[in-house]
């Protein structure tokens, strides 16, 4: 598959983890927002992405001027009509989602395919306002998209075979390992990671040890490469409860019930990385600050 | 017989085509950007001016049949009807141990040349690439694949196997391979008629210095051992790349600043060597300028990268129990005396003299460089790839070689 014409709407962190990740391949992406200047902040994240990913020695200045010649900003639908493919990465809300899915169905032409970055909403609803249900598909990856090797192919009960091998295709061409997977609540990475970061909050409440000490068993125990809180705090507490409120509702199982120190930082506003403080604390670039931990005394059950 | 020689990249295409019968390139040029917008073809016929054109050029099969259609163009053209090119030269950068010379292209050797895109993950993919575009463009036109690595074959295991578990070599063809082969083969036989006299009586250090440099010990036309190893990455100081190095470094490094395999591996490939030493750029030339102008650190990467390629001179030297010619070539090897002369400094010892004058003329052209009265000759020889290409493909196509 020639994919040499990729657009992706919505320029967010996962549309410029996707931009940046597709450009370093080689292939040219235009990154689509409502208006050109939010486009275009998208592309200058990328840029900060790249010069980070210099100070690690993983690329060059000369690969970053390239990967981000590759990535032109675009706030005109129109443009999706020249697009092989179509990757709709904006928020997480049915009805934004399926107005935008019927606008691109009117525009484009038919043998062009819609991927949707979605991880929670129903990949056959979204299709059902199209008259291509057999070329939309979910590819669910995860953040960051430069860094993490591996993409939920989710196909929808319409999804055509040829659909999944295109896509599947155009995840060897990003270099991610793709899994297949069938549509349910969280596929298989949210569904089995969400539960283990609250399960890990419990042991903290219930003072069995310290956050540190927490993390540090988990990944010398059993090769995590960030422990199970500050994982939730890379991804953001507020993000992690509203997944297990999410599975929750679809699922009807307590084991789901979000841990109620959870609960308690996402009402005070420490929702993790984000905002400098979760389970740790962070400086403004998102390092870690080292030290003391006795904050989160207050979240254990005294004994 | 007009051959066209193909050596395909990611991204872009390099050609020349040849007249054989009288050994000229009636033409060259090459296609840039492939697959991306912007993509430019620039070809350049042997008698008129350079042309660009740009255009739409999705993929290598897109790409080889602009290179046919500008071969066959009434303005800029060399020849008239596809029929006039009757074979393609293609370059191939990994033949492994299967492939020791050059091979007419068969379905068989094409799955094998797929399966060493293990051993060149960056290379092989896109020489088989302009392969089958060439299948799709040039139908029934007999290709010809010229290996890299071929002209190391004959190293004896003492040269090419390493000092780790000798399973590792079983299993996943851990050796050394050398690379720039054809480079090397080239400049060793140009050298030998310069001299006037014979291959087979020789004994000679063959230096490629390009972007990637390397260093062959060429024992009577044959190499018995190259600096460069598994991949282009060991042996001598490269512009951006590390060379021979304590392999503990990386581990420790990759343990210090949580490095993964990638950012270590662009790390050695990309940061190192001479940007990396001297913070001021990979190009010979402008390190020069930077050293001369006082920079410290230029000057120790120029230093370095001379002092590096006269210890493997040394080491070759006894390899081959005594050396009769130090052979420089490639961009560096060609075109920068100073070079050339820091690398030879402190070699009387040996028999080896450089005649300073000759030294500073020879600029992209061939010479001898050493005084009449040096024991070991030195010379500066362009490297012409392409030209060896052209003769196997040739030679392939009538048969001599089988």
């Amino acid at each position: 598959m020639p994919a040499n014409r990729i657009v992706i709407v919505g320029a967010g962190v996962m549309g410029q983890g996707l931009a940046e990740t597709i450009a370093t391949t080689g292939t040219d992406v235009i990154l689509l927002d409502r208006t050109i200047k939010v486009a275009k902040q998208g592309i200058d994240r990328i840029a900060d992405s790249l010069n980070h990913a210099i100070a690690r020695w993983a690329m060059t200045e000369a690969d970053k001027k390239a990967i981000l010649s590759r990535v032109s900003p675009s706030a005109d639908l129109q443009i999706a009509k020249e697009a092989s493919i179509v990757i709709e990465s904006i928020p997480e809300n049915l009805r934004l989602k399926r107005e935008l899915f019927q606008k691109l169905d009117d525009l484009c032409p038919e043998e062009t395919i819609f991927i949707t970055n979605t991880a929670t909403l129903s990949i056959t609803e979204l299709a059902a306002v199209t008259n291509r249900s057999d070329r939309i598909i979910g590819m669910h990856f995860l953040n960051p998209v430069p860094k993490i090797p591996v993409v939920e192919v989710v196909r929808g009960l319409k999804t055509s075979d040829d659909t999944y091998k295109k896509a599947s295709e155009f995840a060897d061409l990003l270099g991610k390992t793709p899994v297949l997977v069938y549509e349910y609540p969280g596929y298989v990475t949210t569904r089995i990671i969400v539960p283990l970061l609250n399960e890990a909050m419990h042991v903290l409440m219930e003072g069995v040890s310290t956050a540190e000490d927490i993390d540090t068993a988990m990944k010398l125990g059993y090769g995590f490469n960030v422990g199970p809180l500050a994982l939730a705090d890379m991804m953001g507490l507020d993000v992690v409860m509203s997944w297990m409120e999410n599975l929750l509702a679809e699922l009807s199982e307590h084991k789901y019930n979000p841990c109620p120190i959870l609960r308690k930082m996402v009402r005070a506003g420490h929702l993790g990385v984000k905002t400098g403080q979760g389970f740790f604390k962070y400086d403004k670039d998102g390092n870690r600050l080292p030290g003391d931990y006795s904050q989160f005394d207050d979240y254990r059950v005294k004994k | 017989m007009n051959i066209l020689v193909l050596n395909c990249g990611s991204s872009s295409i390099k050609y020349q085509f040849f007249d054989m019968d009288k050994e000229v390139a009636l033409a060259k040029g090459m296609i840039s950007r492939i697959g991306m917008t912007g993509a430019v073809l620039t070809h350049k016929p042997f008698d008129r001016k350079e042309v660009k054109v740009s255009g739409e050029i999705l993929d290598h099969i897109v790409a080889t049949s602009y290179v046919i259609s500008i071969l066959l163009s009434a303005n800029h053209g060399v020849i008239k009807d596809k029929s006039e090119i009757h074979a393609v030269g293609h370059r191939v950068v990994h033949g492994g141990e299967q492939f020791t010379q050059s091979v007419l292209i068969t379905d068989e050797v094409m799955s094998e040349i797929r399966n060493l895109i293990d051993l060149a993950p960056l290379h092989n993919p896109h020489n088989l690439r302009g392969i089958q575009a060439c299948n799709k463009t040039l139908p029934n036109i007999p290709q010809v694949a010229v290996f890299d690595t071929a002209f190391h074959c004959m190293m004896p295991p003492t040269a090419y196997i390493y000092g780790i578990p000798h399973v590792l070599y079983k299993k996943y063809g851990i050796r050394r391979y050398g690379f720039h082969g054809t480079s090397h083969f080239y400049v060793s036989e140009r050298a030998a008629e310069l001299l006037g006299k014979p291959l087979n009586q020789l004994k000679m250090a063959t230096c490629h210095l390009g972007n990637g440099a390397s260093i062959s010990a060429v024992n009577r036309g044959i190499s018995i051992d190259t600096s460069m190893g598994f991949t282009p990455l060991e042996g001598l100081l490269m512009g951006t790349r590390s060379g021979d190095m304590d392999p503990a470094i990386i581990l420790h490094i990759m343990g210090r600043e949580e490095l993964s395999l990638h950012e270590a591996n662009t790390l050695m490939n990309k940061h190192s060597g001479m940007i990396g030493i001297s913070g001021v750029s990979s190009d010979m030339r402008e390190i020069i300028d930077a050293a001369n102008a006082g920079h410290t650190n230029a000057k120790l990467a120029l230093d370095i990268y001379c002092y590096r390629l006269k210890k493997y001179i040394g080491g070759y030297a006894m390899a081959m129990g005594g050396l009769d010619a130090i052979v420089f070539t490639a961009g560096i090897g060609e075109n920068s005396p100073l070079v050339r002369e820091l690398t030879c400094q402190g070699l009387d010892f040996i028999g080896v003299e450089l005649d300073k004058e000759k030294n500073s003329t020879a600029i992209g052209k061939e010479m001898i460089i050493s005084s009449d009265s040096s024991r070991i000759k030195v010379l500066a020889i362009p490297t012409n790839e392409e030209l060896v290409i052209a003769r196997d493909t040739k030679d392939i196509i009538n048969g001599i070689i089988k």
